[in-house]
């Protein structure tokens, strides 16, 4: 992994907003003020099993 | 149900088809439903409760005086409460249900009152608008709640469905639903015999001030009153000597002329006269002697008032007592004296507790009412003796202000702590209750439905009596006949019906004028002997007499004409009891009632073109109530009513056929629906009228078990588990119910093809072999979303917890760089979803929190806890702050399942059965046409439990496959065409190229040659239940064990050992296996090597360093043996010594 880690960005849940946390942020959207974020989808290859 | 009306000609004979003149009213029954939601009943409870009780509430404690100095008060003078809103750091934030159940928070509304109050030396009142006293849980759909009013589009955009019935409270993010109970009605004689055989007049009198019950009952011929303020029965005389009836003439006259009545009452007479009480004084005397000693009522001054109190307030408190005046009271103990003696004369007249109409259901409104009430005057009370407390303090530099001493948090807490637990245990009403608020149950959407219509019963269930079990023929139409649980609440825990409403309070004041214009006469106005003339009727209103009529009919005529006016409320109901010769005029709350169509003699007042207008949209439910064309009666006024099913059935006067008994004139109403008898739940069943009944209850529960989707918006929530299906269909086969309540938009099955026939050995004991290649196709796949929550920790010496970004370590490798695991990813069982820490030191108070270095933390991982071997998905994750301002972190995992041998299925007909097997669809039977079963039913489910609706059920959906048309199999919906017939099903059949008996020439798939019968073939909706084998499979060799007795933990979640109970034992033992039991009981569960001494038989110790025994009581070590015991039963003996009892071991040559 490298040294310098790109800041995590979360969405916003109800305008869509892309936001950074920092640890003791409260967390609330910046654009809209909606208080629920979620979590981007990971950006590593996963390879699922379809049975 | 445009084709019904071109072939409706009459045939002669043929009753099933409907004739010209009757009026397809179906189309009412969505636009009820559309007006009235299925869960109605809960909404306007809780909207009587927001917009009147609680001003009434209010209005009756309106006033807190400081008890030093009365002058000093404050006054409520107006009350509301607003929209859902919570208090973020001094500004308000608005509350959407969904932001609710997401976050986890209460949604609840803020109460706000104005206030005026006094200060000391000031003259003028201060004045506060808009205090807030706390927040109070709303009701989704209510009419504060922000869905109300909305359309599809707003409350998608809320992320709401459209399809949820709302009804519910939303309680720190847990859905909860207050339960409708049922009760016996308040303020109503109950005649009934006792468990000594005696005959009992009650009467539970209820009014905002108290709540009492009144017992009149007969013993050895004399009558008694049993009042808990008295510690012995009294002779009903002395209570109306009390009252002022000194005459017992006028006693005698009130009850009647009939000398029945008064060889009755004659030793009650005789008692009293015997105890020398003749006057109102010595009655009162009498009484004061007779009074409980309830200390806390010593200090009264004047014991001849409590004697009156107590006949004011307790004895029959719903009667009321103005300026005095008993005489209303005297009446109605002779009414009541009256209906006894009428059950002795005449066993008829006896009351059935069971019967509907002598029951309430109490409804959510209702019971936060009662809540609120409690936590208001606590409230009150509480502001009261702060402000006592600051009054006496000496020094007084800040003038007192009222308003200082208001707290919210006494009604916020004590509301969200009893609706989220479902204890209502309020001291002031004498009320305790559990269980009263329950988890809504998002397991299906019918089970979230069947929730909100449940009646929670009134009884323990522990009873052994049948009589509260049975169905109640007074239940029709109202109380669903089918839904019913199996087991100890069975017939107890009921459900109501499609159409059913529950009545809310209504105004007494408006009723009483009209019944005063009608002509009754007040009964203050009466003699005691008018009261009973043989030509007139008792009014009663509530439970209260208003008066009397002389011509009962005309009035509750006269009376009917006006609801149906909507003059007075549509849901006051006007029953004339012939044999009580009484009119009850009734408007209270939580009466069952149910809609019907007026007919006037046996003519329906809806006509074709009253439903084009409502088909055309320009008339309402609404309208054809309050024209008059549809009324809604209760379950007692429905005995004055004479009700058809069906239009057409309606004889013709003078030459009607099978039903000539009944005549044409005598009919007026008719009942809209039939189906509608059933409820929400039992109306999922296709053709119900053609299955054993308890097939029906079997499938009410079942359908609450069936996996498919929850609502619109499944998958943004957030339930701690949820189950979902991949492929879900709609029934081929459905009926009118479910239509109406959505369940085609969100269904919980699939149409299978069937095949009833046995195949290989797999298929015993209702086990259904399935095909592979279905289930490659995906039948039966299902989600299953788990919700797991890590809290970032703050402590309380206000360290925190921390999330790291991870270093390469091993179970870490979903993780993000911000450490937690992020969405996609795949977690198996023991993986770290988050990579938190917890500092070290989390009690002692550190100058700088914030500075704490990495070694002064410890890990504190947050590992997957799921299924072993299983691969699952992250499928979301939340970041929130919760009420406390702790981050939260919500994993909600997704696990994909396809069936597999042991998961259970069930058709809607109450059948369930396992997979047995799964075979490849190579060896599975075929058709010409190439179809090929999904799964194979063992025929033998059929002869014994006679679901003949599962076989039409087959019918129908194959004709509608073949057909390219939905079929109908409603309840008793053959007649109005609501259900297919078979007739015509077959016909479709033939027309399709199939047998009309559905049977088919089937290859077997493993010779090539053709099956040696027709099968029996063709869709079925079927239904995956919760219970999988995934959940349920557990075997253990060793593992982890109990610290305390050192055997084997207990339950699959502990990965606990199976038990070899007491009964197993029993066959060990009476066979003979000494050495099995000897290796089950202790060599597999707790062997403990033990010393023991055989001189006292104590326990001893073996000392490892010296290599020797010891017994510490004998201080030798001489003879000690060493042996095997169960370390529970080394635990046993130490803990008799511990209590003083000595166990000794006598040890002998083996």
């Amino acid at each position: 992994m490298d040294s310098q880690p790109e800041p995590v960005s979360y969405i916003c849940g109800d305008c869509g907003a892309e936001n950074t946390l920092k640890p003791g942020d409260v967390i609330q959207c910046r654009e809209c003020g909606y208080r629920i974020l979620y979590k981007k989808r990971t950006r590593r290859i996963v390879q699922y099993e379809a049975r | 149900m445009g084709y019904r009306e071109k072939d409706s000609v009459e045939t002669h004979n043929n009753h099933a088809k409907p004739i010209k003149s009757a009026v397809d009213k179906f189309a009412l029954l969505p636009e009820f439903l559309k007006v009235r939601g299925l869960v109605k009943q809960h909404i306007d409870s809780f909207n009587y409760f927001i917009n009147n009780e609680i001003k009434k509430i209010m209005k009756t404690n309106d006033r807190i005086e400081c008890p030093q100095d009365p002058s000093l008060y404050l006054r409520y003078t107006k009350i509301s409460i607003g929209k859902p809103v919570e208090y973020m750091e001094h500004h308000a934030e608005k509350l959407t249900p969904n932001i609710c159940r997401l976050s986890d928070r209460t949604y609840a509304s803020p109460i706000e009152v104005d206030i005026e109050y006094t200060v000391p030396n000031q003259t003028n009142k201060e004045y506060k608008k808009g205090l807030v006293i706390g927040r109070i849980p709303i009701m989704l759909r209510s009419s504060c709640c922000v869905l109300s009013g909305k359309d599809e589009a707003e409350l998608a955009k809320l992320g709401e469905c459209p399809l949820d019935p709302g009804g519910y409270f939303i309680i720190k993010g847990n859905e909860k639903v207050i339960l409708i109970q049922e009760q016996l009605s308040k303020n109503r004689i109950i005649i009934d015999t006792d468990s000594k055989g005696r005959v009992n007049a009650s009467v539970t009198s209820s009014t905002h001030e108290t709540k009492t019950k009144t017992v009149f009952f007969i013993d050895k011929d004399k009558i008694y009153l049993q009042l808990n303020q008295f510690s012995k029965p009294i002779s009903i005389m002395i209570i109306m000597k009390a009252m002022g009836m000194e005459n017992d003439q006028e006693v005698m006259q009130m009850l009647g002329r009939d000398p029945k009545y008064g060889f009755l009452l004659f030793p009650s007479m005789q008692e009293c006269r015997s105890e020398k009480i003749i006057t109102q004084k010595q009655a009162l005397e009498y009484l004061q002697g007779k009074l409980a000693n309830l200390s806390s009522l010593r200090f009264e001054i004047n014991k001849d008032d409590r004697v009156k109190k107590i006949l004011i307030n307790v004895f029959l408190a719903h009667v009321p007592v103005k300026d005095g005046n008993f005489r209303p009271k005297c009446i109605y103990t002779a009414v009541m004296l009256k209906r006894m003696m009428d059950a002795v004369l005449n066993v008829e007249t006896f009351d059935d507790k069971d019967y509907v109409g002598n029951k309430r259901l109490e409804l959510s409104g209702q019971l936060v009412a009662l809540l609120f009430e409690d936590l208001f005057k606590t409230m009150n009370s509480q502001v009261a003796s702060r402000m006592s407390k600051a009054y006496d303090k000496a020094s007084r530099s800040t003038p007192l202000y009222f308003i200082h001493y208001m707290m919210s948090d006494t009604i916020t807490n004590g509301l969200e702590r009893a609706i989220s637990t479902g204890n209502w245990d309020l001291k002031r009403f004498k009320m305790n209750r559990k269980g009263v608020s329950q988890v809504l149950s998002r397991l299906a959407f019918i089970a979230t439905l069947g929730y909100m219509t449940r009646v929670s019963p009134q009884f323990e269930k522990t009873r052994k009596v049948s009589g509260p079990r049975a169905l109640q023929p007074s239940q029709w139409g109202m109380l669903c006949p089918c839904d019913t649980p199996e087991g100890e609440g069975c017939g107890l825990t009921k459900n109501l019906a499609l159409m059913t409403h529950v009545t809310t309070d209504e105004e007494e004041g408006p009723l009483i004028k009209w019944c005063r214009k009608l002509g009754v006469v007040d009964v203050e106005d009466l003699s005691g002997e008018e009261l009973h003339a043989p030509d007139s009727f008792l009014v009663m209103l509530n439970g209260l007499i208003l008066g009397k009529h002389t011509k009962p009919q005309k009035f509750a005529n006269a009376m009917r004409k006006l609801r149906r006016k909507s003059v007075i409320g549509e849901f006051v109901s006007i029953f004339v009891h012939e044999r009580q010769r009484c009119v009850y005029v009734a408007s209270d709350g939580g009466r069952v009632c149910r809609p019907l169509v007026i007919a006037d003699k046996g003519v329906s007042r809806i006509k074709e073109y009253h439903m084009k207008e409502l088909r055309d949209g320009v008339r309402s439910f609404y309208d054809f109530v309050r024209e008059g064309l549809i009324e809604y009666l209760d379950v007692n006024e429905e005995n004055n009513a004479l009700i058809a099913l069906y239009e057409h059935e309606i004889p013709k006067d003078g030459h009607g056929e099978d039903n000539a008994d009944v005549q044409k004139s005598s009919i007026t109403h008719i009942e809209i629906e039939p189906f509608t008898i059933l409820g929400v739940v039992a109306g999922l069943i296709p053709y119900p009228h053609h299955n054993q009944s308890p097939r029906n209850t079997y499938q009410c529960a079942m359908g609450k078990q069936a996996m498919g989707n929850i609502a619109y918006n499944q998958l943004s929530r957030a339930d701690t588990l949820l189950y979902l299906l991949v492929y879900p269909q709609r029934p081929l086969l459905t009926t009118k119910t479910i239509e109406l309540v959505g369940y085609d938009k969100l269904g919980a099955g699939q149409n299978a093809t069937v095949a009833v026939m046995s195949y290989s050995g797999y298929d015993i004991e209702d086990a259904i072999v399935m095909n592979k290649s279905s289930l490659d196709r995906g039948f039966g796949r299902c989600i299953a979303l788990k919700k797991q929550i890590v809290v970032k920790e703050i402590y309380s010496n206000e360290t925190s917890d921390r999330i790291v970004r991870p270093q390469n370590e091993p179970r870490k490798q979903a993780l993000d760089a911000d450490g937690i695991a992020a969405p996609g990813q795949i977690v198996r069982r023991h993986d770290i979803l988050v990579n938190k820490q917890s500092p070290r030191n989390k009690k002692d108070r550190i100058t700088n929190p914030m500075a704490l270095k990495d070694c002064d933390y410890a890990p504190s991982n947050v590992s997957y806890k799921g299924p072993e071997g299983e691969t699952t998905v992250v499928d979301r994750v939340m970041l929130y702050s919760d009420k406390d301002n702790k981050m939260c972190v919500k994993f909600i995992i997704r696990h994909v399942r396809r069936p597999e041998i042991g998961d259970k299925f069930s058709s809607r007909h109450g059948q369930k059965g396992v997979i047995g097997t799964i075979v490849q669809q190579e060896d599975f039977p075929f058709s010409e046409e190439g179809i090929c079963p999904d799964l194979i039913m063992n025929p033998h489910g059929f002869p014994s439990r006679m679901t003949i609706g599962k076989m039409i059920e087959l019918l129908g959906s194959k004709a509608a496959v073949s057909s390219g048309r939905f079929h109908y199999g409603s309840a008793f919906g053959e007649p109005s065409g609501h259900a297919d017939k078979v007739e015509d099903i077959s016909r479709t059949l033939v027309k399709h190229g199939f047998n009309y008996s559905g049977k088919d020439l089937l290859y077997s798939g493993i010779s090539g040659k053709p099956l040696q019968a027709y099968i029996f073939m063709g869709p079925i909706y079927y239904q995956k239940l919760k219970h999988m084998v995934l959940d349920k499979m557990h075997a253990r060799s060793f593992g982890p064990r109990v610290t305390l007795t050192r055997q084997p933990t207990e339950g699959r979640a502990r990965d606990g050992g199976l038990r070899l109970g007491e009964m197993e034992r029993d066959c060990l033992i009476a066979y003979g296996a000494s050495m099995l039991i000897y290796e089950r009981l202790m060599l597999s569960s707790d062997p403990y090597q033990v010393q023991v001494c055989r001189q006292c038989g104590l326990l001893g110790y073996y000392n490892h360093k010296l290599k020797t025994s010891w017994c510490s009581m004998c201080k030798t070590g001489d003879s000690m043996s060493s042996l095997k015991l169960p370390y529970a039963c080394k635990l046993l003996f130490q803990e008799l010594q511990s209590m003083n009892v000595v166990p000794r071991l006598k040890l002998t040559e083996y």
